[in-house]
């Protein structure tokens, strides 16, 4: 009997875990579902608190602090005039990329994002922070790749630093034409760990090839 | 058993419970505006919502029982609820505040001026510094663009409101710095000791600064400098006047910076013309590292030295004898270093230890005379803040100082020394109250006291600031400041009692759309200047705290980086009126340094095609006074006005290679700074004048900067282009 009543407890347990996981999945799934539809600050701040919440109720995980950054990155770049608002939201993305690099530190991914957050530092003042930021960019980017030659979005990154360099000093992005679209075509051999996980880029290599041609 | 199943049960319970709670309500701000996009949520689930444009949320909960609902925006203090959820719908009315330290954050800016921290609320970076055509990577140049200053073409330091230079005290990461300038010969102009590169974010306060800050009667300079630097790297640069390197090291928690350099002015000296004979060209030495290492979780140590070595021989004319020229033959070498500490004790305390120490000497040969000063000077300081709430900051500080000051002077046979140590203690409180979200208030006061002179001084500090739109704010200070006097003096006497002044201070500030206008008046009296009655200088009773004054004026301040596409620009103008009776006046008179009119137009332009930043600023600072001995009245003579234009152009020719060049003077406007006369009559009855000018009247720099770096770690991006 004590047995029993053991075993159907420890199952119990087992269940209410597992409906948590599931409880996780889903929240994370619905919370992606609606990234793909946002298009105001609004949305992406409303997503975001969502992010947020999960993040705080889970704690461990890494992917809600990952899309809570990343919502306020792009809140960034969706702010028009006022530069201190802009400044704000990154403030509030470096907030989550800190605490993801504390709690996965070997991710790739986490890095692509803190290179993304540099250079949307970068925007809200190119002249003054160019060069200090671009430099930070690409250095997280570099970790990035370190941690996983293959992060098909790192590699999207670095190539878009390079050509975004190139433009500058008067070369002809187009250089960079054939290794867009190499990494275009390897695109689906990266095996993406589970659907939460990051897999935004590949249409802006599709954008990058386009205008190659 | 009965608590097994009990346990059982209670698991089954929890895993089945499917009671539902529908929460919903509106989210208001204090003066009763909706807020949208407030997170609301119940802590630890996943429930939650935000707040639509009217404020209004609706979400549902599984929860049953005790929990916490948590309301979050940014730029607002949270709110917390305790609610008893039953699956009955709850109907909320959430009333979220401003956080103090809200988006827009009101600050005291009276006299303060913050230069280049990384946010965008700044007047000036670190960058601008470097890039203001004229200063020529000079920190103490680029300054002189900035209202409340006077340029002194002759001196190169730094006059603020009225005051002498050696009112205005420099600060690195809280210690003194006690030889903030290079050494030169009488007349000409000095530079800072410290490249702008090192820092990253200054505060230039003209006045009404905090009770940390003493031994300042008109300004202070508080240089941060850099924290953990990014990336590793070697600079490499190459310039006209001579060259560098320097490099960078990092490893887990630190990183170490050495950089050395070599100046030899005689190839350049050769080419442009000079206004001075020069018998030994000017050679500079230099050396510096730094350490950066993290300690704990959130501390920082900071280790800066430099060793700084310059000579040169210059030939001025002797206005006592016609056609004679004296040789002036200057050595110096000075070390600095400078530590710093900074260290989270537990959740409210921060710590902050500092200590700096110069060692600076100058060896002088005026013809056959020869003279030699030494100054020691160290100071350790620490800081706590302790914070009581998001409204309420401590801070605490005690501080030592200790400086000596000796000199030779040599002629022929006979040497006289001169000398004195000065060890002041110092402590100081200051609490700043955050009373809304719009008016803050910092109460301070400071505690001095000195062993040679045997006095001790108590002054207070006063400022308040109030937010009167979401851009604009008012703030005004009040505060004593005291000094030591002179060294010069404090060679001879210790019967003198501090200097002070007496600084009224009301700002406007507006900012918006990166545009930053300032207006700020001001009011200064002097009290207890010191005086050199008659001409014994070398009696201790010669000297008395007699002198007095005041100053009073208006600083406007206008910076645009907006209007023009890829252009930036400021405006700075003062108006001043100042007269004291101090060290040797015979009576109160406008000082020598002060122009009442002061203006500076800076414009730097990026020019994306050329990948070249272009800097241009004009300066004007109307006539100075100078005293003619032949004249009845003191200062009475008239310099010409000061003008310049400088042209500073930078060209990114790769990623890591910047040429550089720079023109001071395009215009070659004639620069004068009145006269040096002879110390007695000639035949006629007359003081013989030597003219003051400039060492030239153009100056020219081109450079190379090259960066090699290895960014990222461990992997293979050829970073080096």
């Amino acid at each position: 009997m004590k047995k029993l009543i053991l075993s159907v407890s420890i199952l119990s347990i087992a269940l209410a875990g597992m409906s948590q996981s599931k409880e996780f999945t889903s929240a994370m799934g619905e919370g992606l579902t609606q990234f793909a539809k946002c298009q105001t600050v609004d949305q992406y701040q409303a997503l975001g608190n969502k992010f947020s919440i999960i993040a705080d109720a889970e704690k461990t995980e890494w992917l809600p602090y990952y899309y809570h950054a990343d919502c306020y990155i792009l809140m960034s770049f969706m702010e028009q005039a006022d530069a201190a608002k802009k400044d704000a939201y990154l403030d509030v993305a470096e907030k989550s990329v800190n605490k993801m690099i504390e709690l996965v530190p070997g991710e790739s991914e986490v890095y692509v994002l803190q290179g993304m957050m540099y250079s949307a530092r970068i925007m809200v003042d190119p002249m003054q922070r160019g060069q200090e930021y671009s430099a930070l960019s690409m250095q997280a980017i570099g970790k990035a790749l370190g941690l996983d030659s293959n992060n098909p979005r790192a590699k999207f990154m670095k190539l878009r630093n390079e050509m975004g360099m190139a433009q500058f000093y008067g070369k002809d992005p187009k250089e960079f034409c054939p290794q867009a679209s190499e990494l275009l075509a390897s695109w689906d051999h990266y095996q993406v760990k589970s659907p939460l996980h990051p897999a935004w880029g590949k249409n802006q290599v599709e954008a990058i090839v386009a205008g190659c041609k | 058993m009965k608590y097994l199943l009990l346990f059982l049960a209670l698991n089954l319970i929890a895993l089945n419970t499917y009671s539902q709670t529908t929460l919903s309500g509106t989210v208001r701000q204090q003066d009763g505006n909706s807020l949208s996009g407030v997170n609301i949520f119940i802590l630890g689930t996943y429930d939650g919502g935000t707040s639509d444009t009217s404020g209004f949320f609706r979400f549902t909960t599984q929860k049953t029982g005790k929990c916490v609902l948590t309301a979050t925006y940014l730029g607002y203090e949270p709110v917390v609820k305790e609610l008893d959820l039953s699956g009955e719908p709850v109907i909320l009315a959430l009333e979220i505040k401003e956080k103090s330290t809200a988006l827009t954050e009101v600050a005291i800016t009276a006299g303060t001026v913050s230069v280049g921290d990384k946010k965008q609320a700044n007047i000036l970076t670190s960058r601008d510094m470097i890039t203001t055509a004229g200063a020529v990577g000079d920190v103490y140049g680029a300054l002189q663009t900035l209202p409340g200053t006077t340029t002194n073409g002759e001196s190169g330091k730094l006059f603020v409101k009225g005051g002498d230079s050696d009112e205005s005290k420099t600060f690195i990461d809280g210690s003194l710095v006690y030889a903030p300038y290079t050494t030169s010969a009488p007349n000409m102009s000095v530079r800072g000791r410290f490249n702008p590169v090192l820092f990253k974010g200054t505060i230039f306060s003209t006045g009404g600064y905090s009770a940390e800050y003493g031994q300042a009667l008109s300004s202070v300079l508080l240089l941060n400098t850099n924290d953990l630097p990014a990336e590793e790297k070697i600079d490499l640069s190459l310039m006209s006047i001579g060259l560098g390197i320097g490099g960078t090291k990092l490893w887990k928690s630190g990183s170490i910076t050495v950089d050395a350099s070599y100046n030899n002015m005689e190839p350049y000296m050769r080419i442009v013309p000079q206004n001075y004979q020069w018998v030994r060209y000017p050679r500079y030495t230099e050396c510096a590292f730094s350490i950066r290492q993290k300690t704990g979780k959130s501390g920082l140590l900071k280790l800066y030295g430099s060793y700084g070595n310059s000579k040169y021989t210059v030939g001025q004319e002797d206005p006592d004898e016609e056609m004679k020229t004296r040789t002036y033959a200057l050595g110096n070498g000075n070390i600095f270093l400078n530590a710093s500490w900074i260290n989270q004790l537990g959740e409210n305390w921060t710590l902050t230890s500092s200590a700096s120490f110069t060692n600076n000497q100058d060896i002088i040969g005026y013809d056959s005379i020869s003279f030699n000063k030494l100054l020691r000077g160290a100071h350790i300081k620490n800081v706590a803040v302790h914070r009581f709430s998001e409204r309420i900051d401590l801070r605490l500080g005690a501080e030592l100082f200790s400086k000596a000051c000796s000199q030779e002077y040599i002629v022929s046979s006979d040497t006289v020394t001169q000398g004195f140590t000065n060890h002041s203690v110092s402590g100081f409180a200051e609490a700043e109250f955050r009373i809304t979200a719009k008016f803050v208030t910092r109460l301070g006061t400071r505690l001095e006291y000195s062993d040679y002179l045997n006095r001790a001084n108590l002054v207070p500090r006063v400022s308040a600031a109030y937010l009167v739109t979401q851009a604009s704010q008012i703030s005004l200070s009040y505060g004593w400041f005291c000094q030591d006097p002179s060294d010069d003096y404090l060679l001879y006497t210790n019967t003198l009692d501090y200097e002070r002044a007496d600084h009224y201070t009301l700002n406007y500030q507006i900012k918006q759309n990166r545009r930053t206008f300032r207006a700020e008046v001001y009011y200064k009296k002097y009290k207890g200047l010191a005086k050199l009655n008659g001409d014994d200088f070398y009696l201790p009773d010669s000297y008395s705290n007699t002198g007095f004054g005041y100053a009073k004026g208006l600083d406007l301040f206008w910076r645009d980086n907006k209007t023009i596409r890829n252009g930036d620009y400021w405006l700075s103008y003062s108006y001043i009126v100042t007269k004291r009776n101090y060290r040797n006046y015979p009576v109160e008179a406008i000082p020598g340094f002060v122009s009442r009119h002061n203006f500076a137009a800076v414009y730097k332009h990026w020019i994306g095609g050329l990948r070249s930043y272009l800097s241009v600023n004009f300066k004007y600072s109307s006539p100075r006074v100078y005293n003619n001995p032949n004249s009845e009245v003191f200062n009475g003579e008239r310099t010409l006005p000061y003008r310049s234009v400088d042209v500073s152009w930078s060209f990114l020719y790769r990623q890591n290679v910047v040429i550089y060049a720079a023109v001071t003077n395009v215009f070659g406007f004639k620069q004068g700074y009145g006269y040096t006369y002879s110390a007695s009559r000639d035949s006629e009855g007359q003081y013989r004048s030597i003219p003051i000018v400039p060492g030239a009247d153009r100056f020219f720099l081109l450079a190379c900067f090259v960066t090699l770096s290895r960014k990222g770690e461990a992997n293979q991006i050829d970073q080096i282009q």
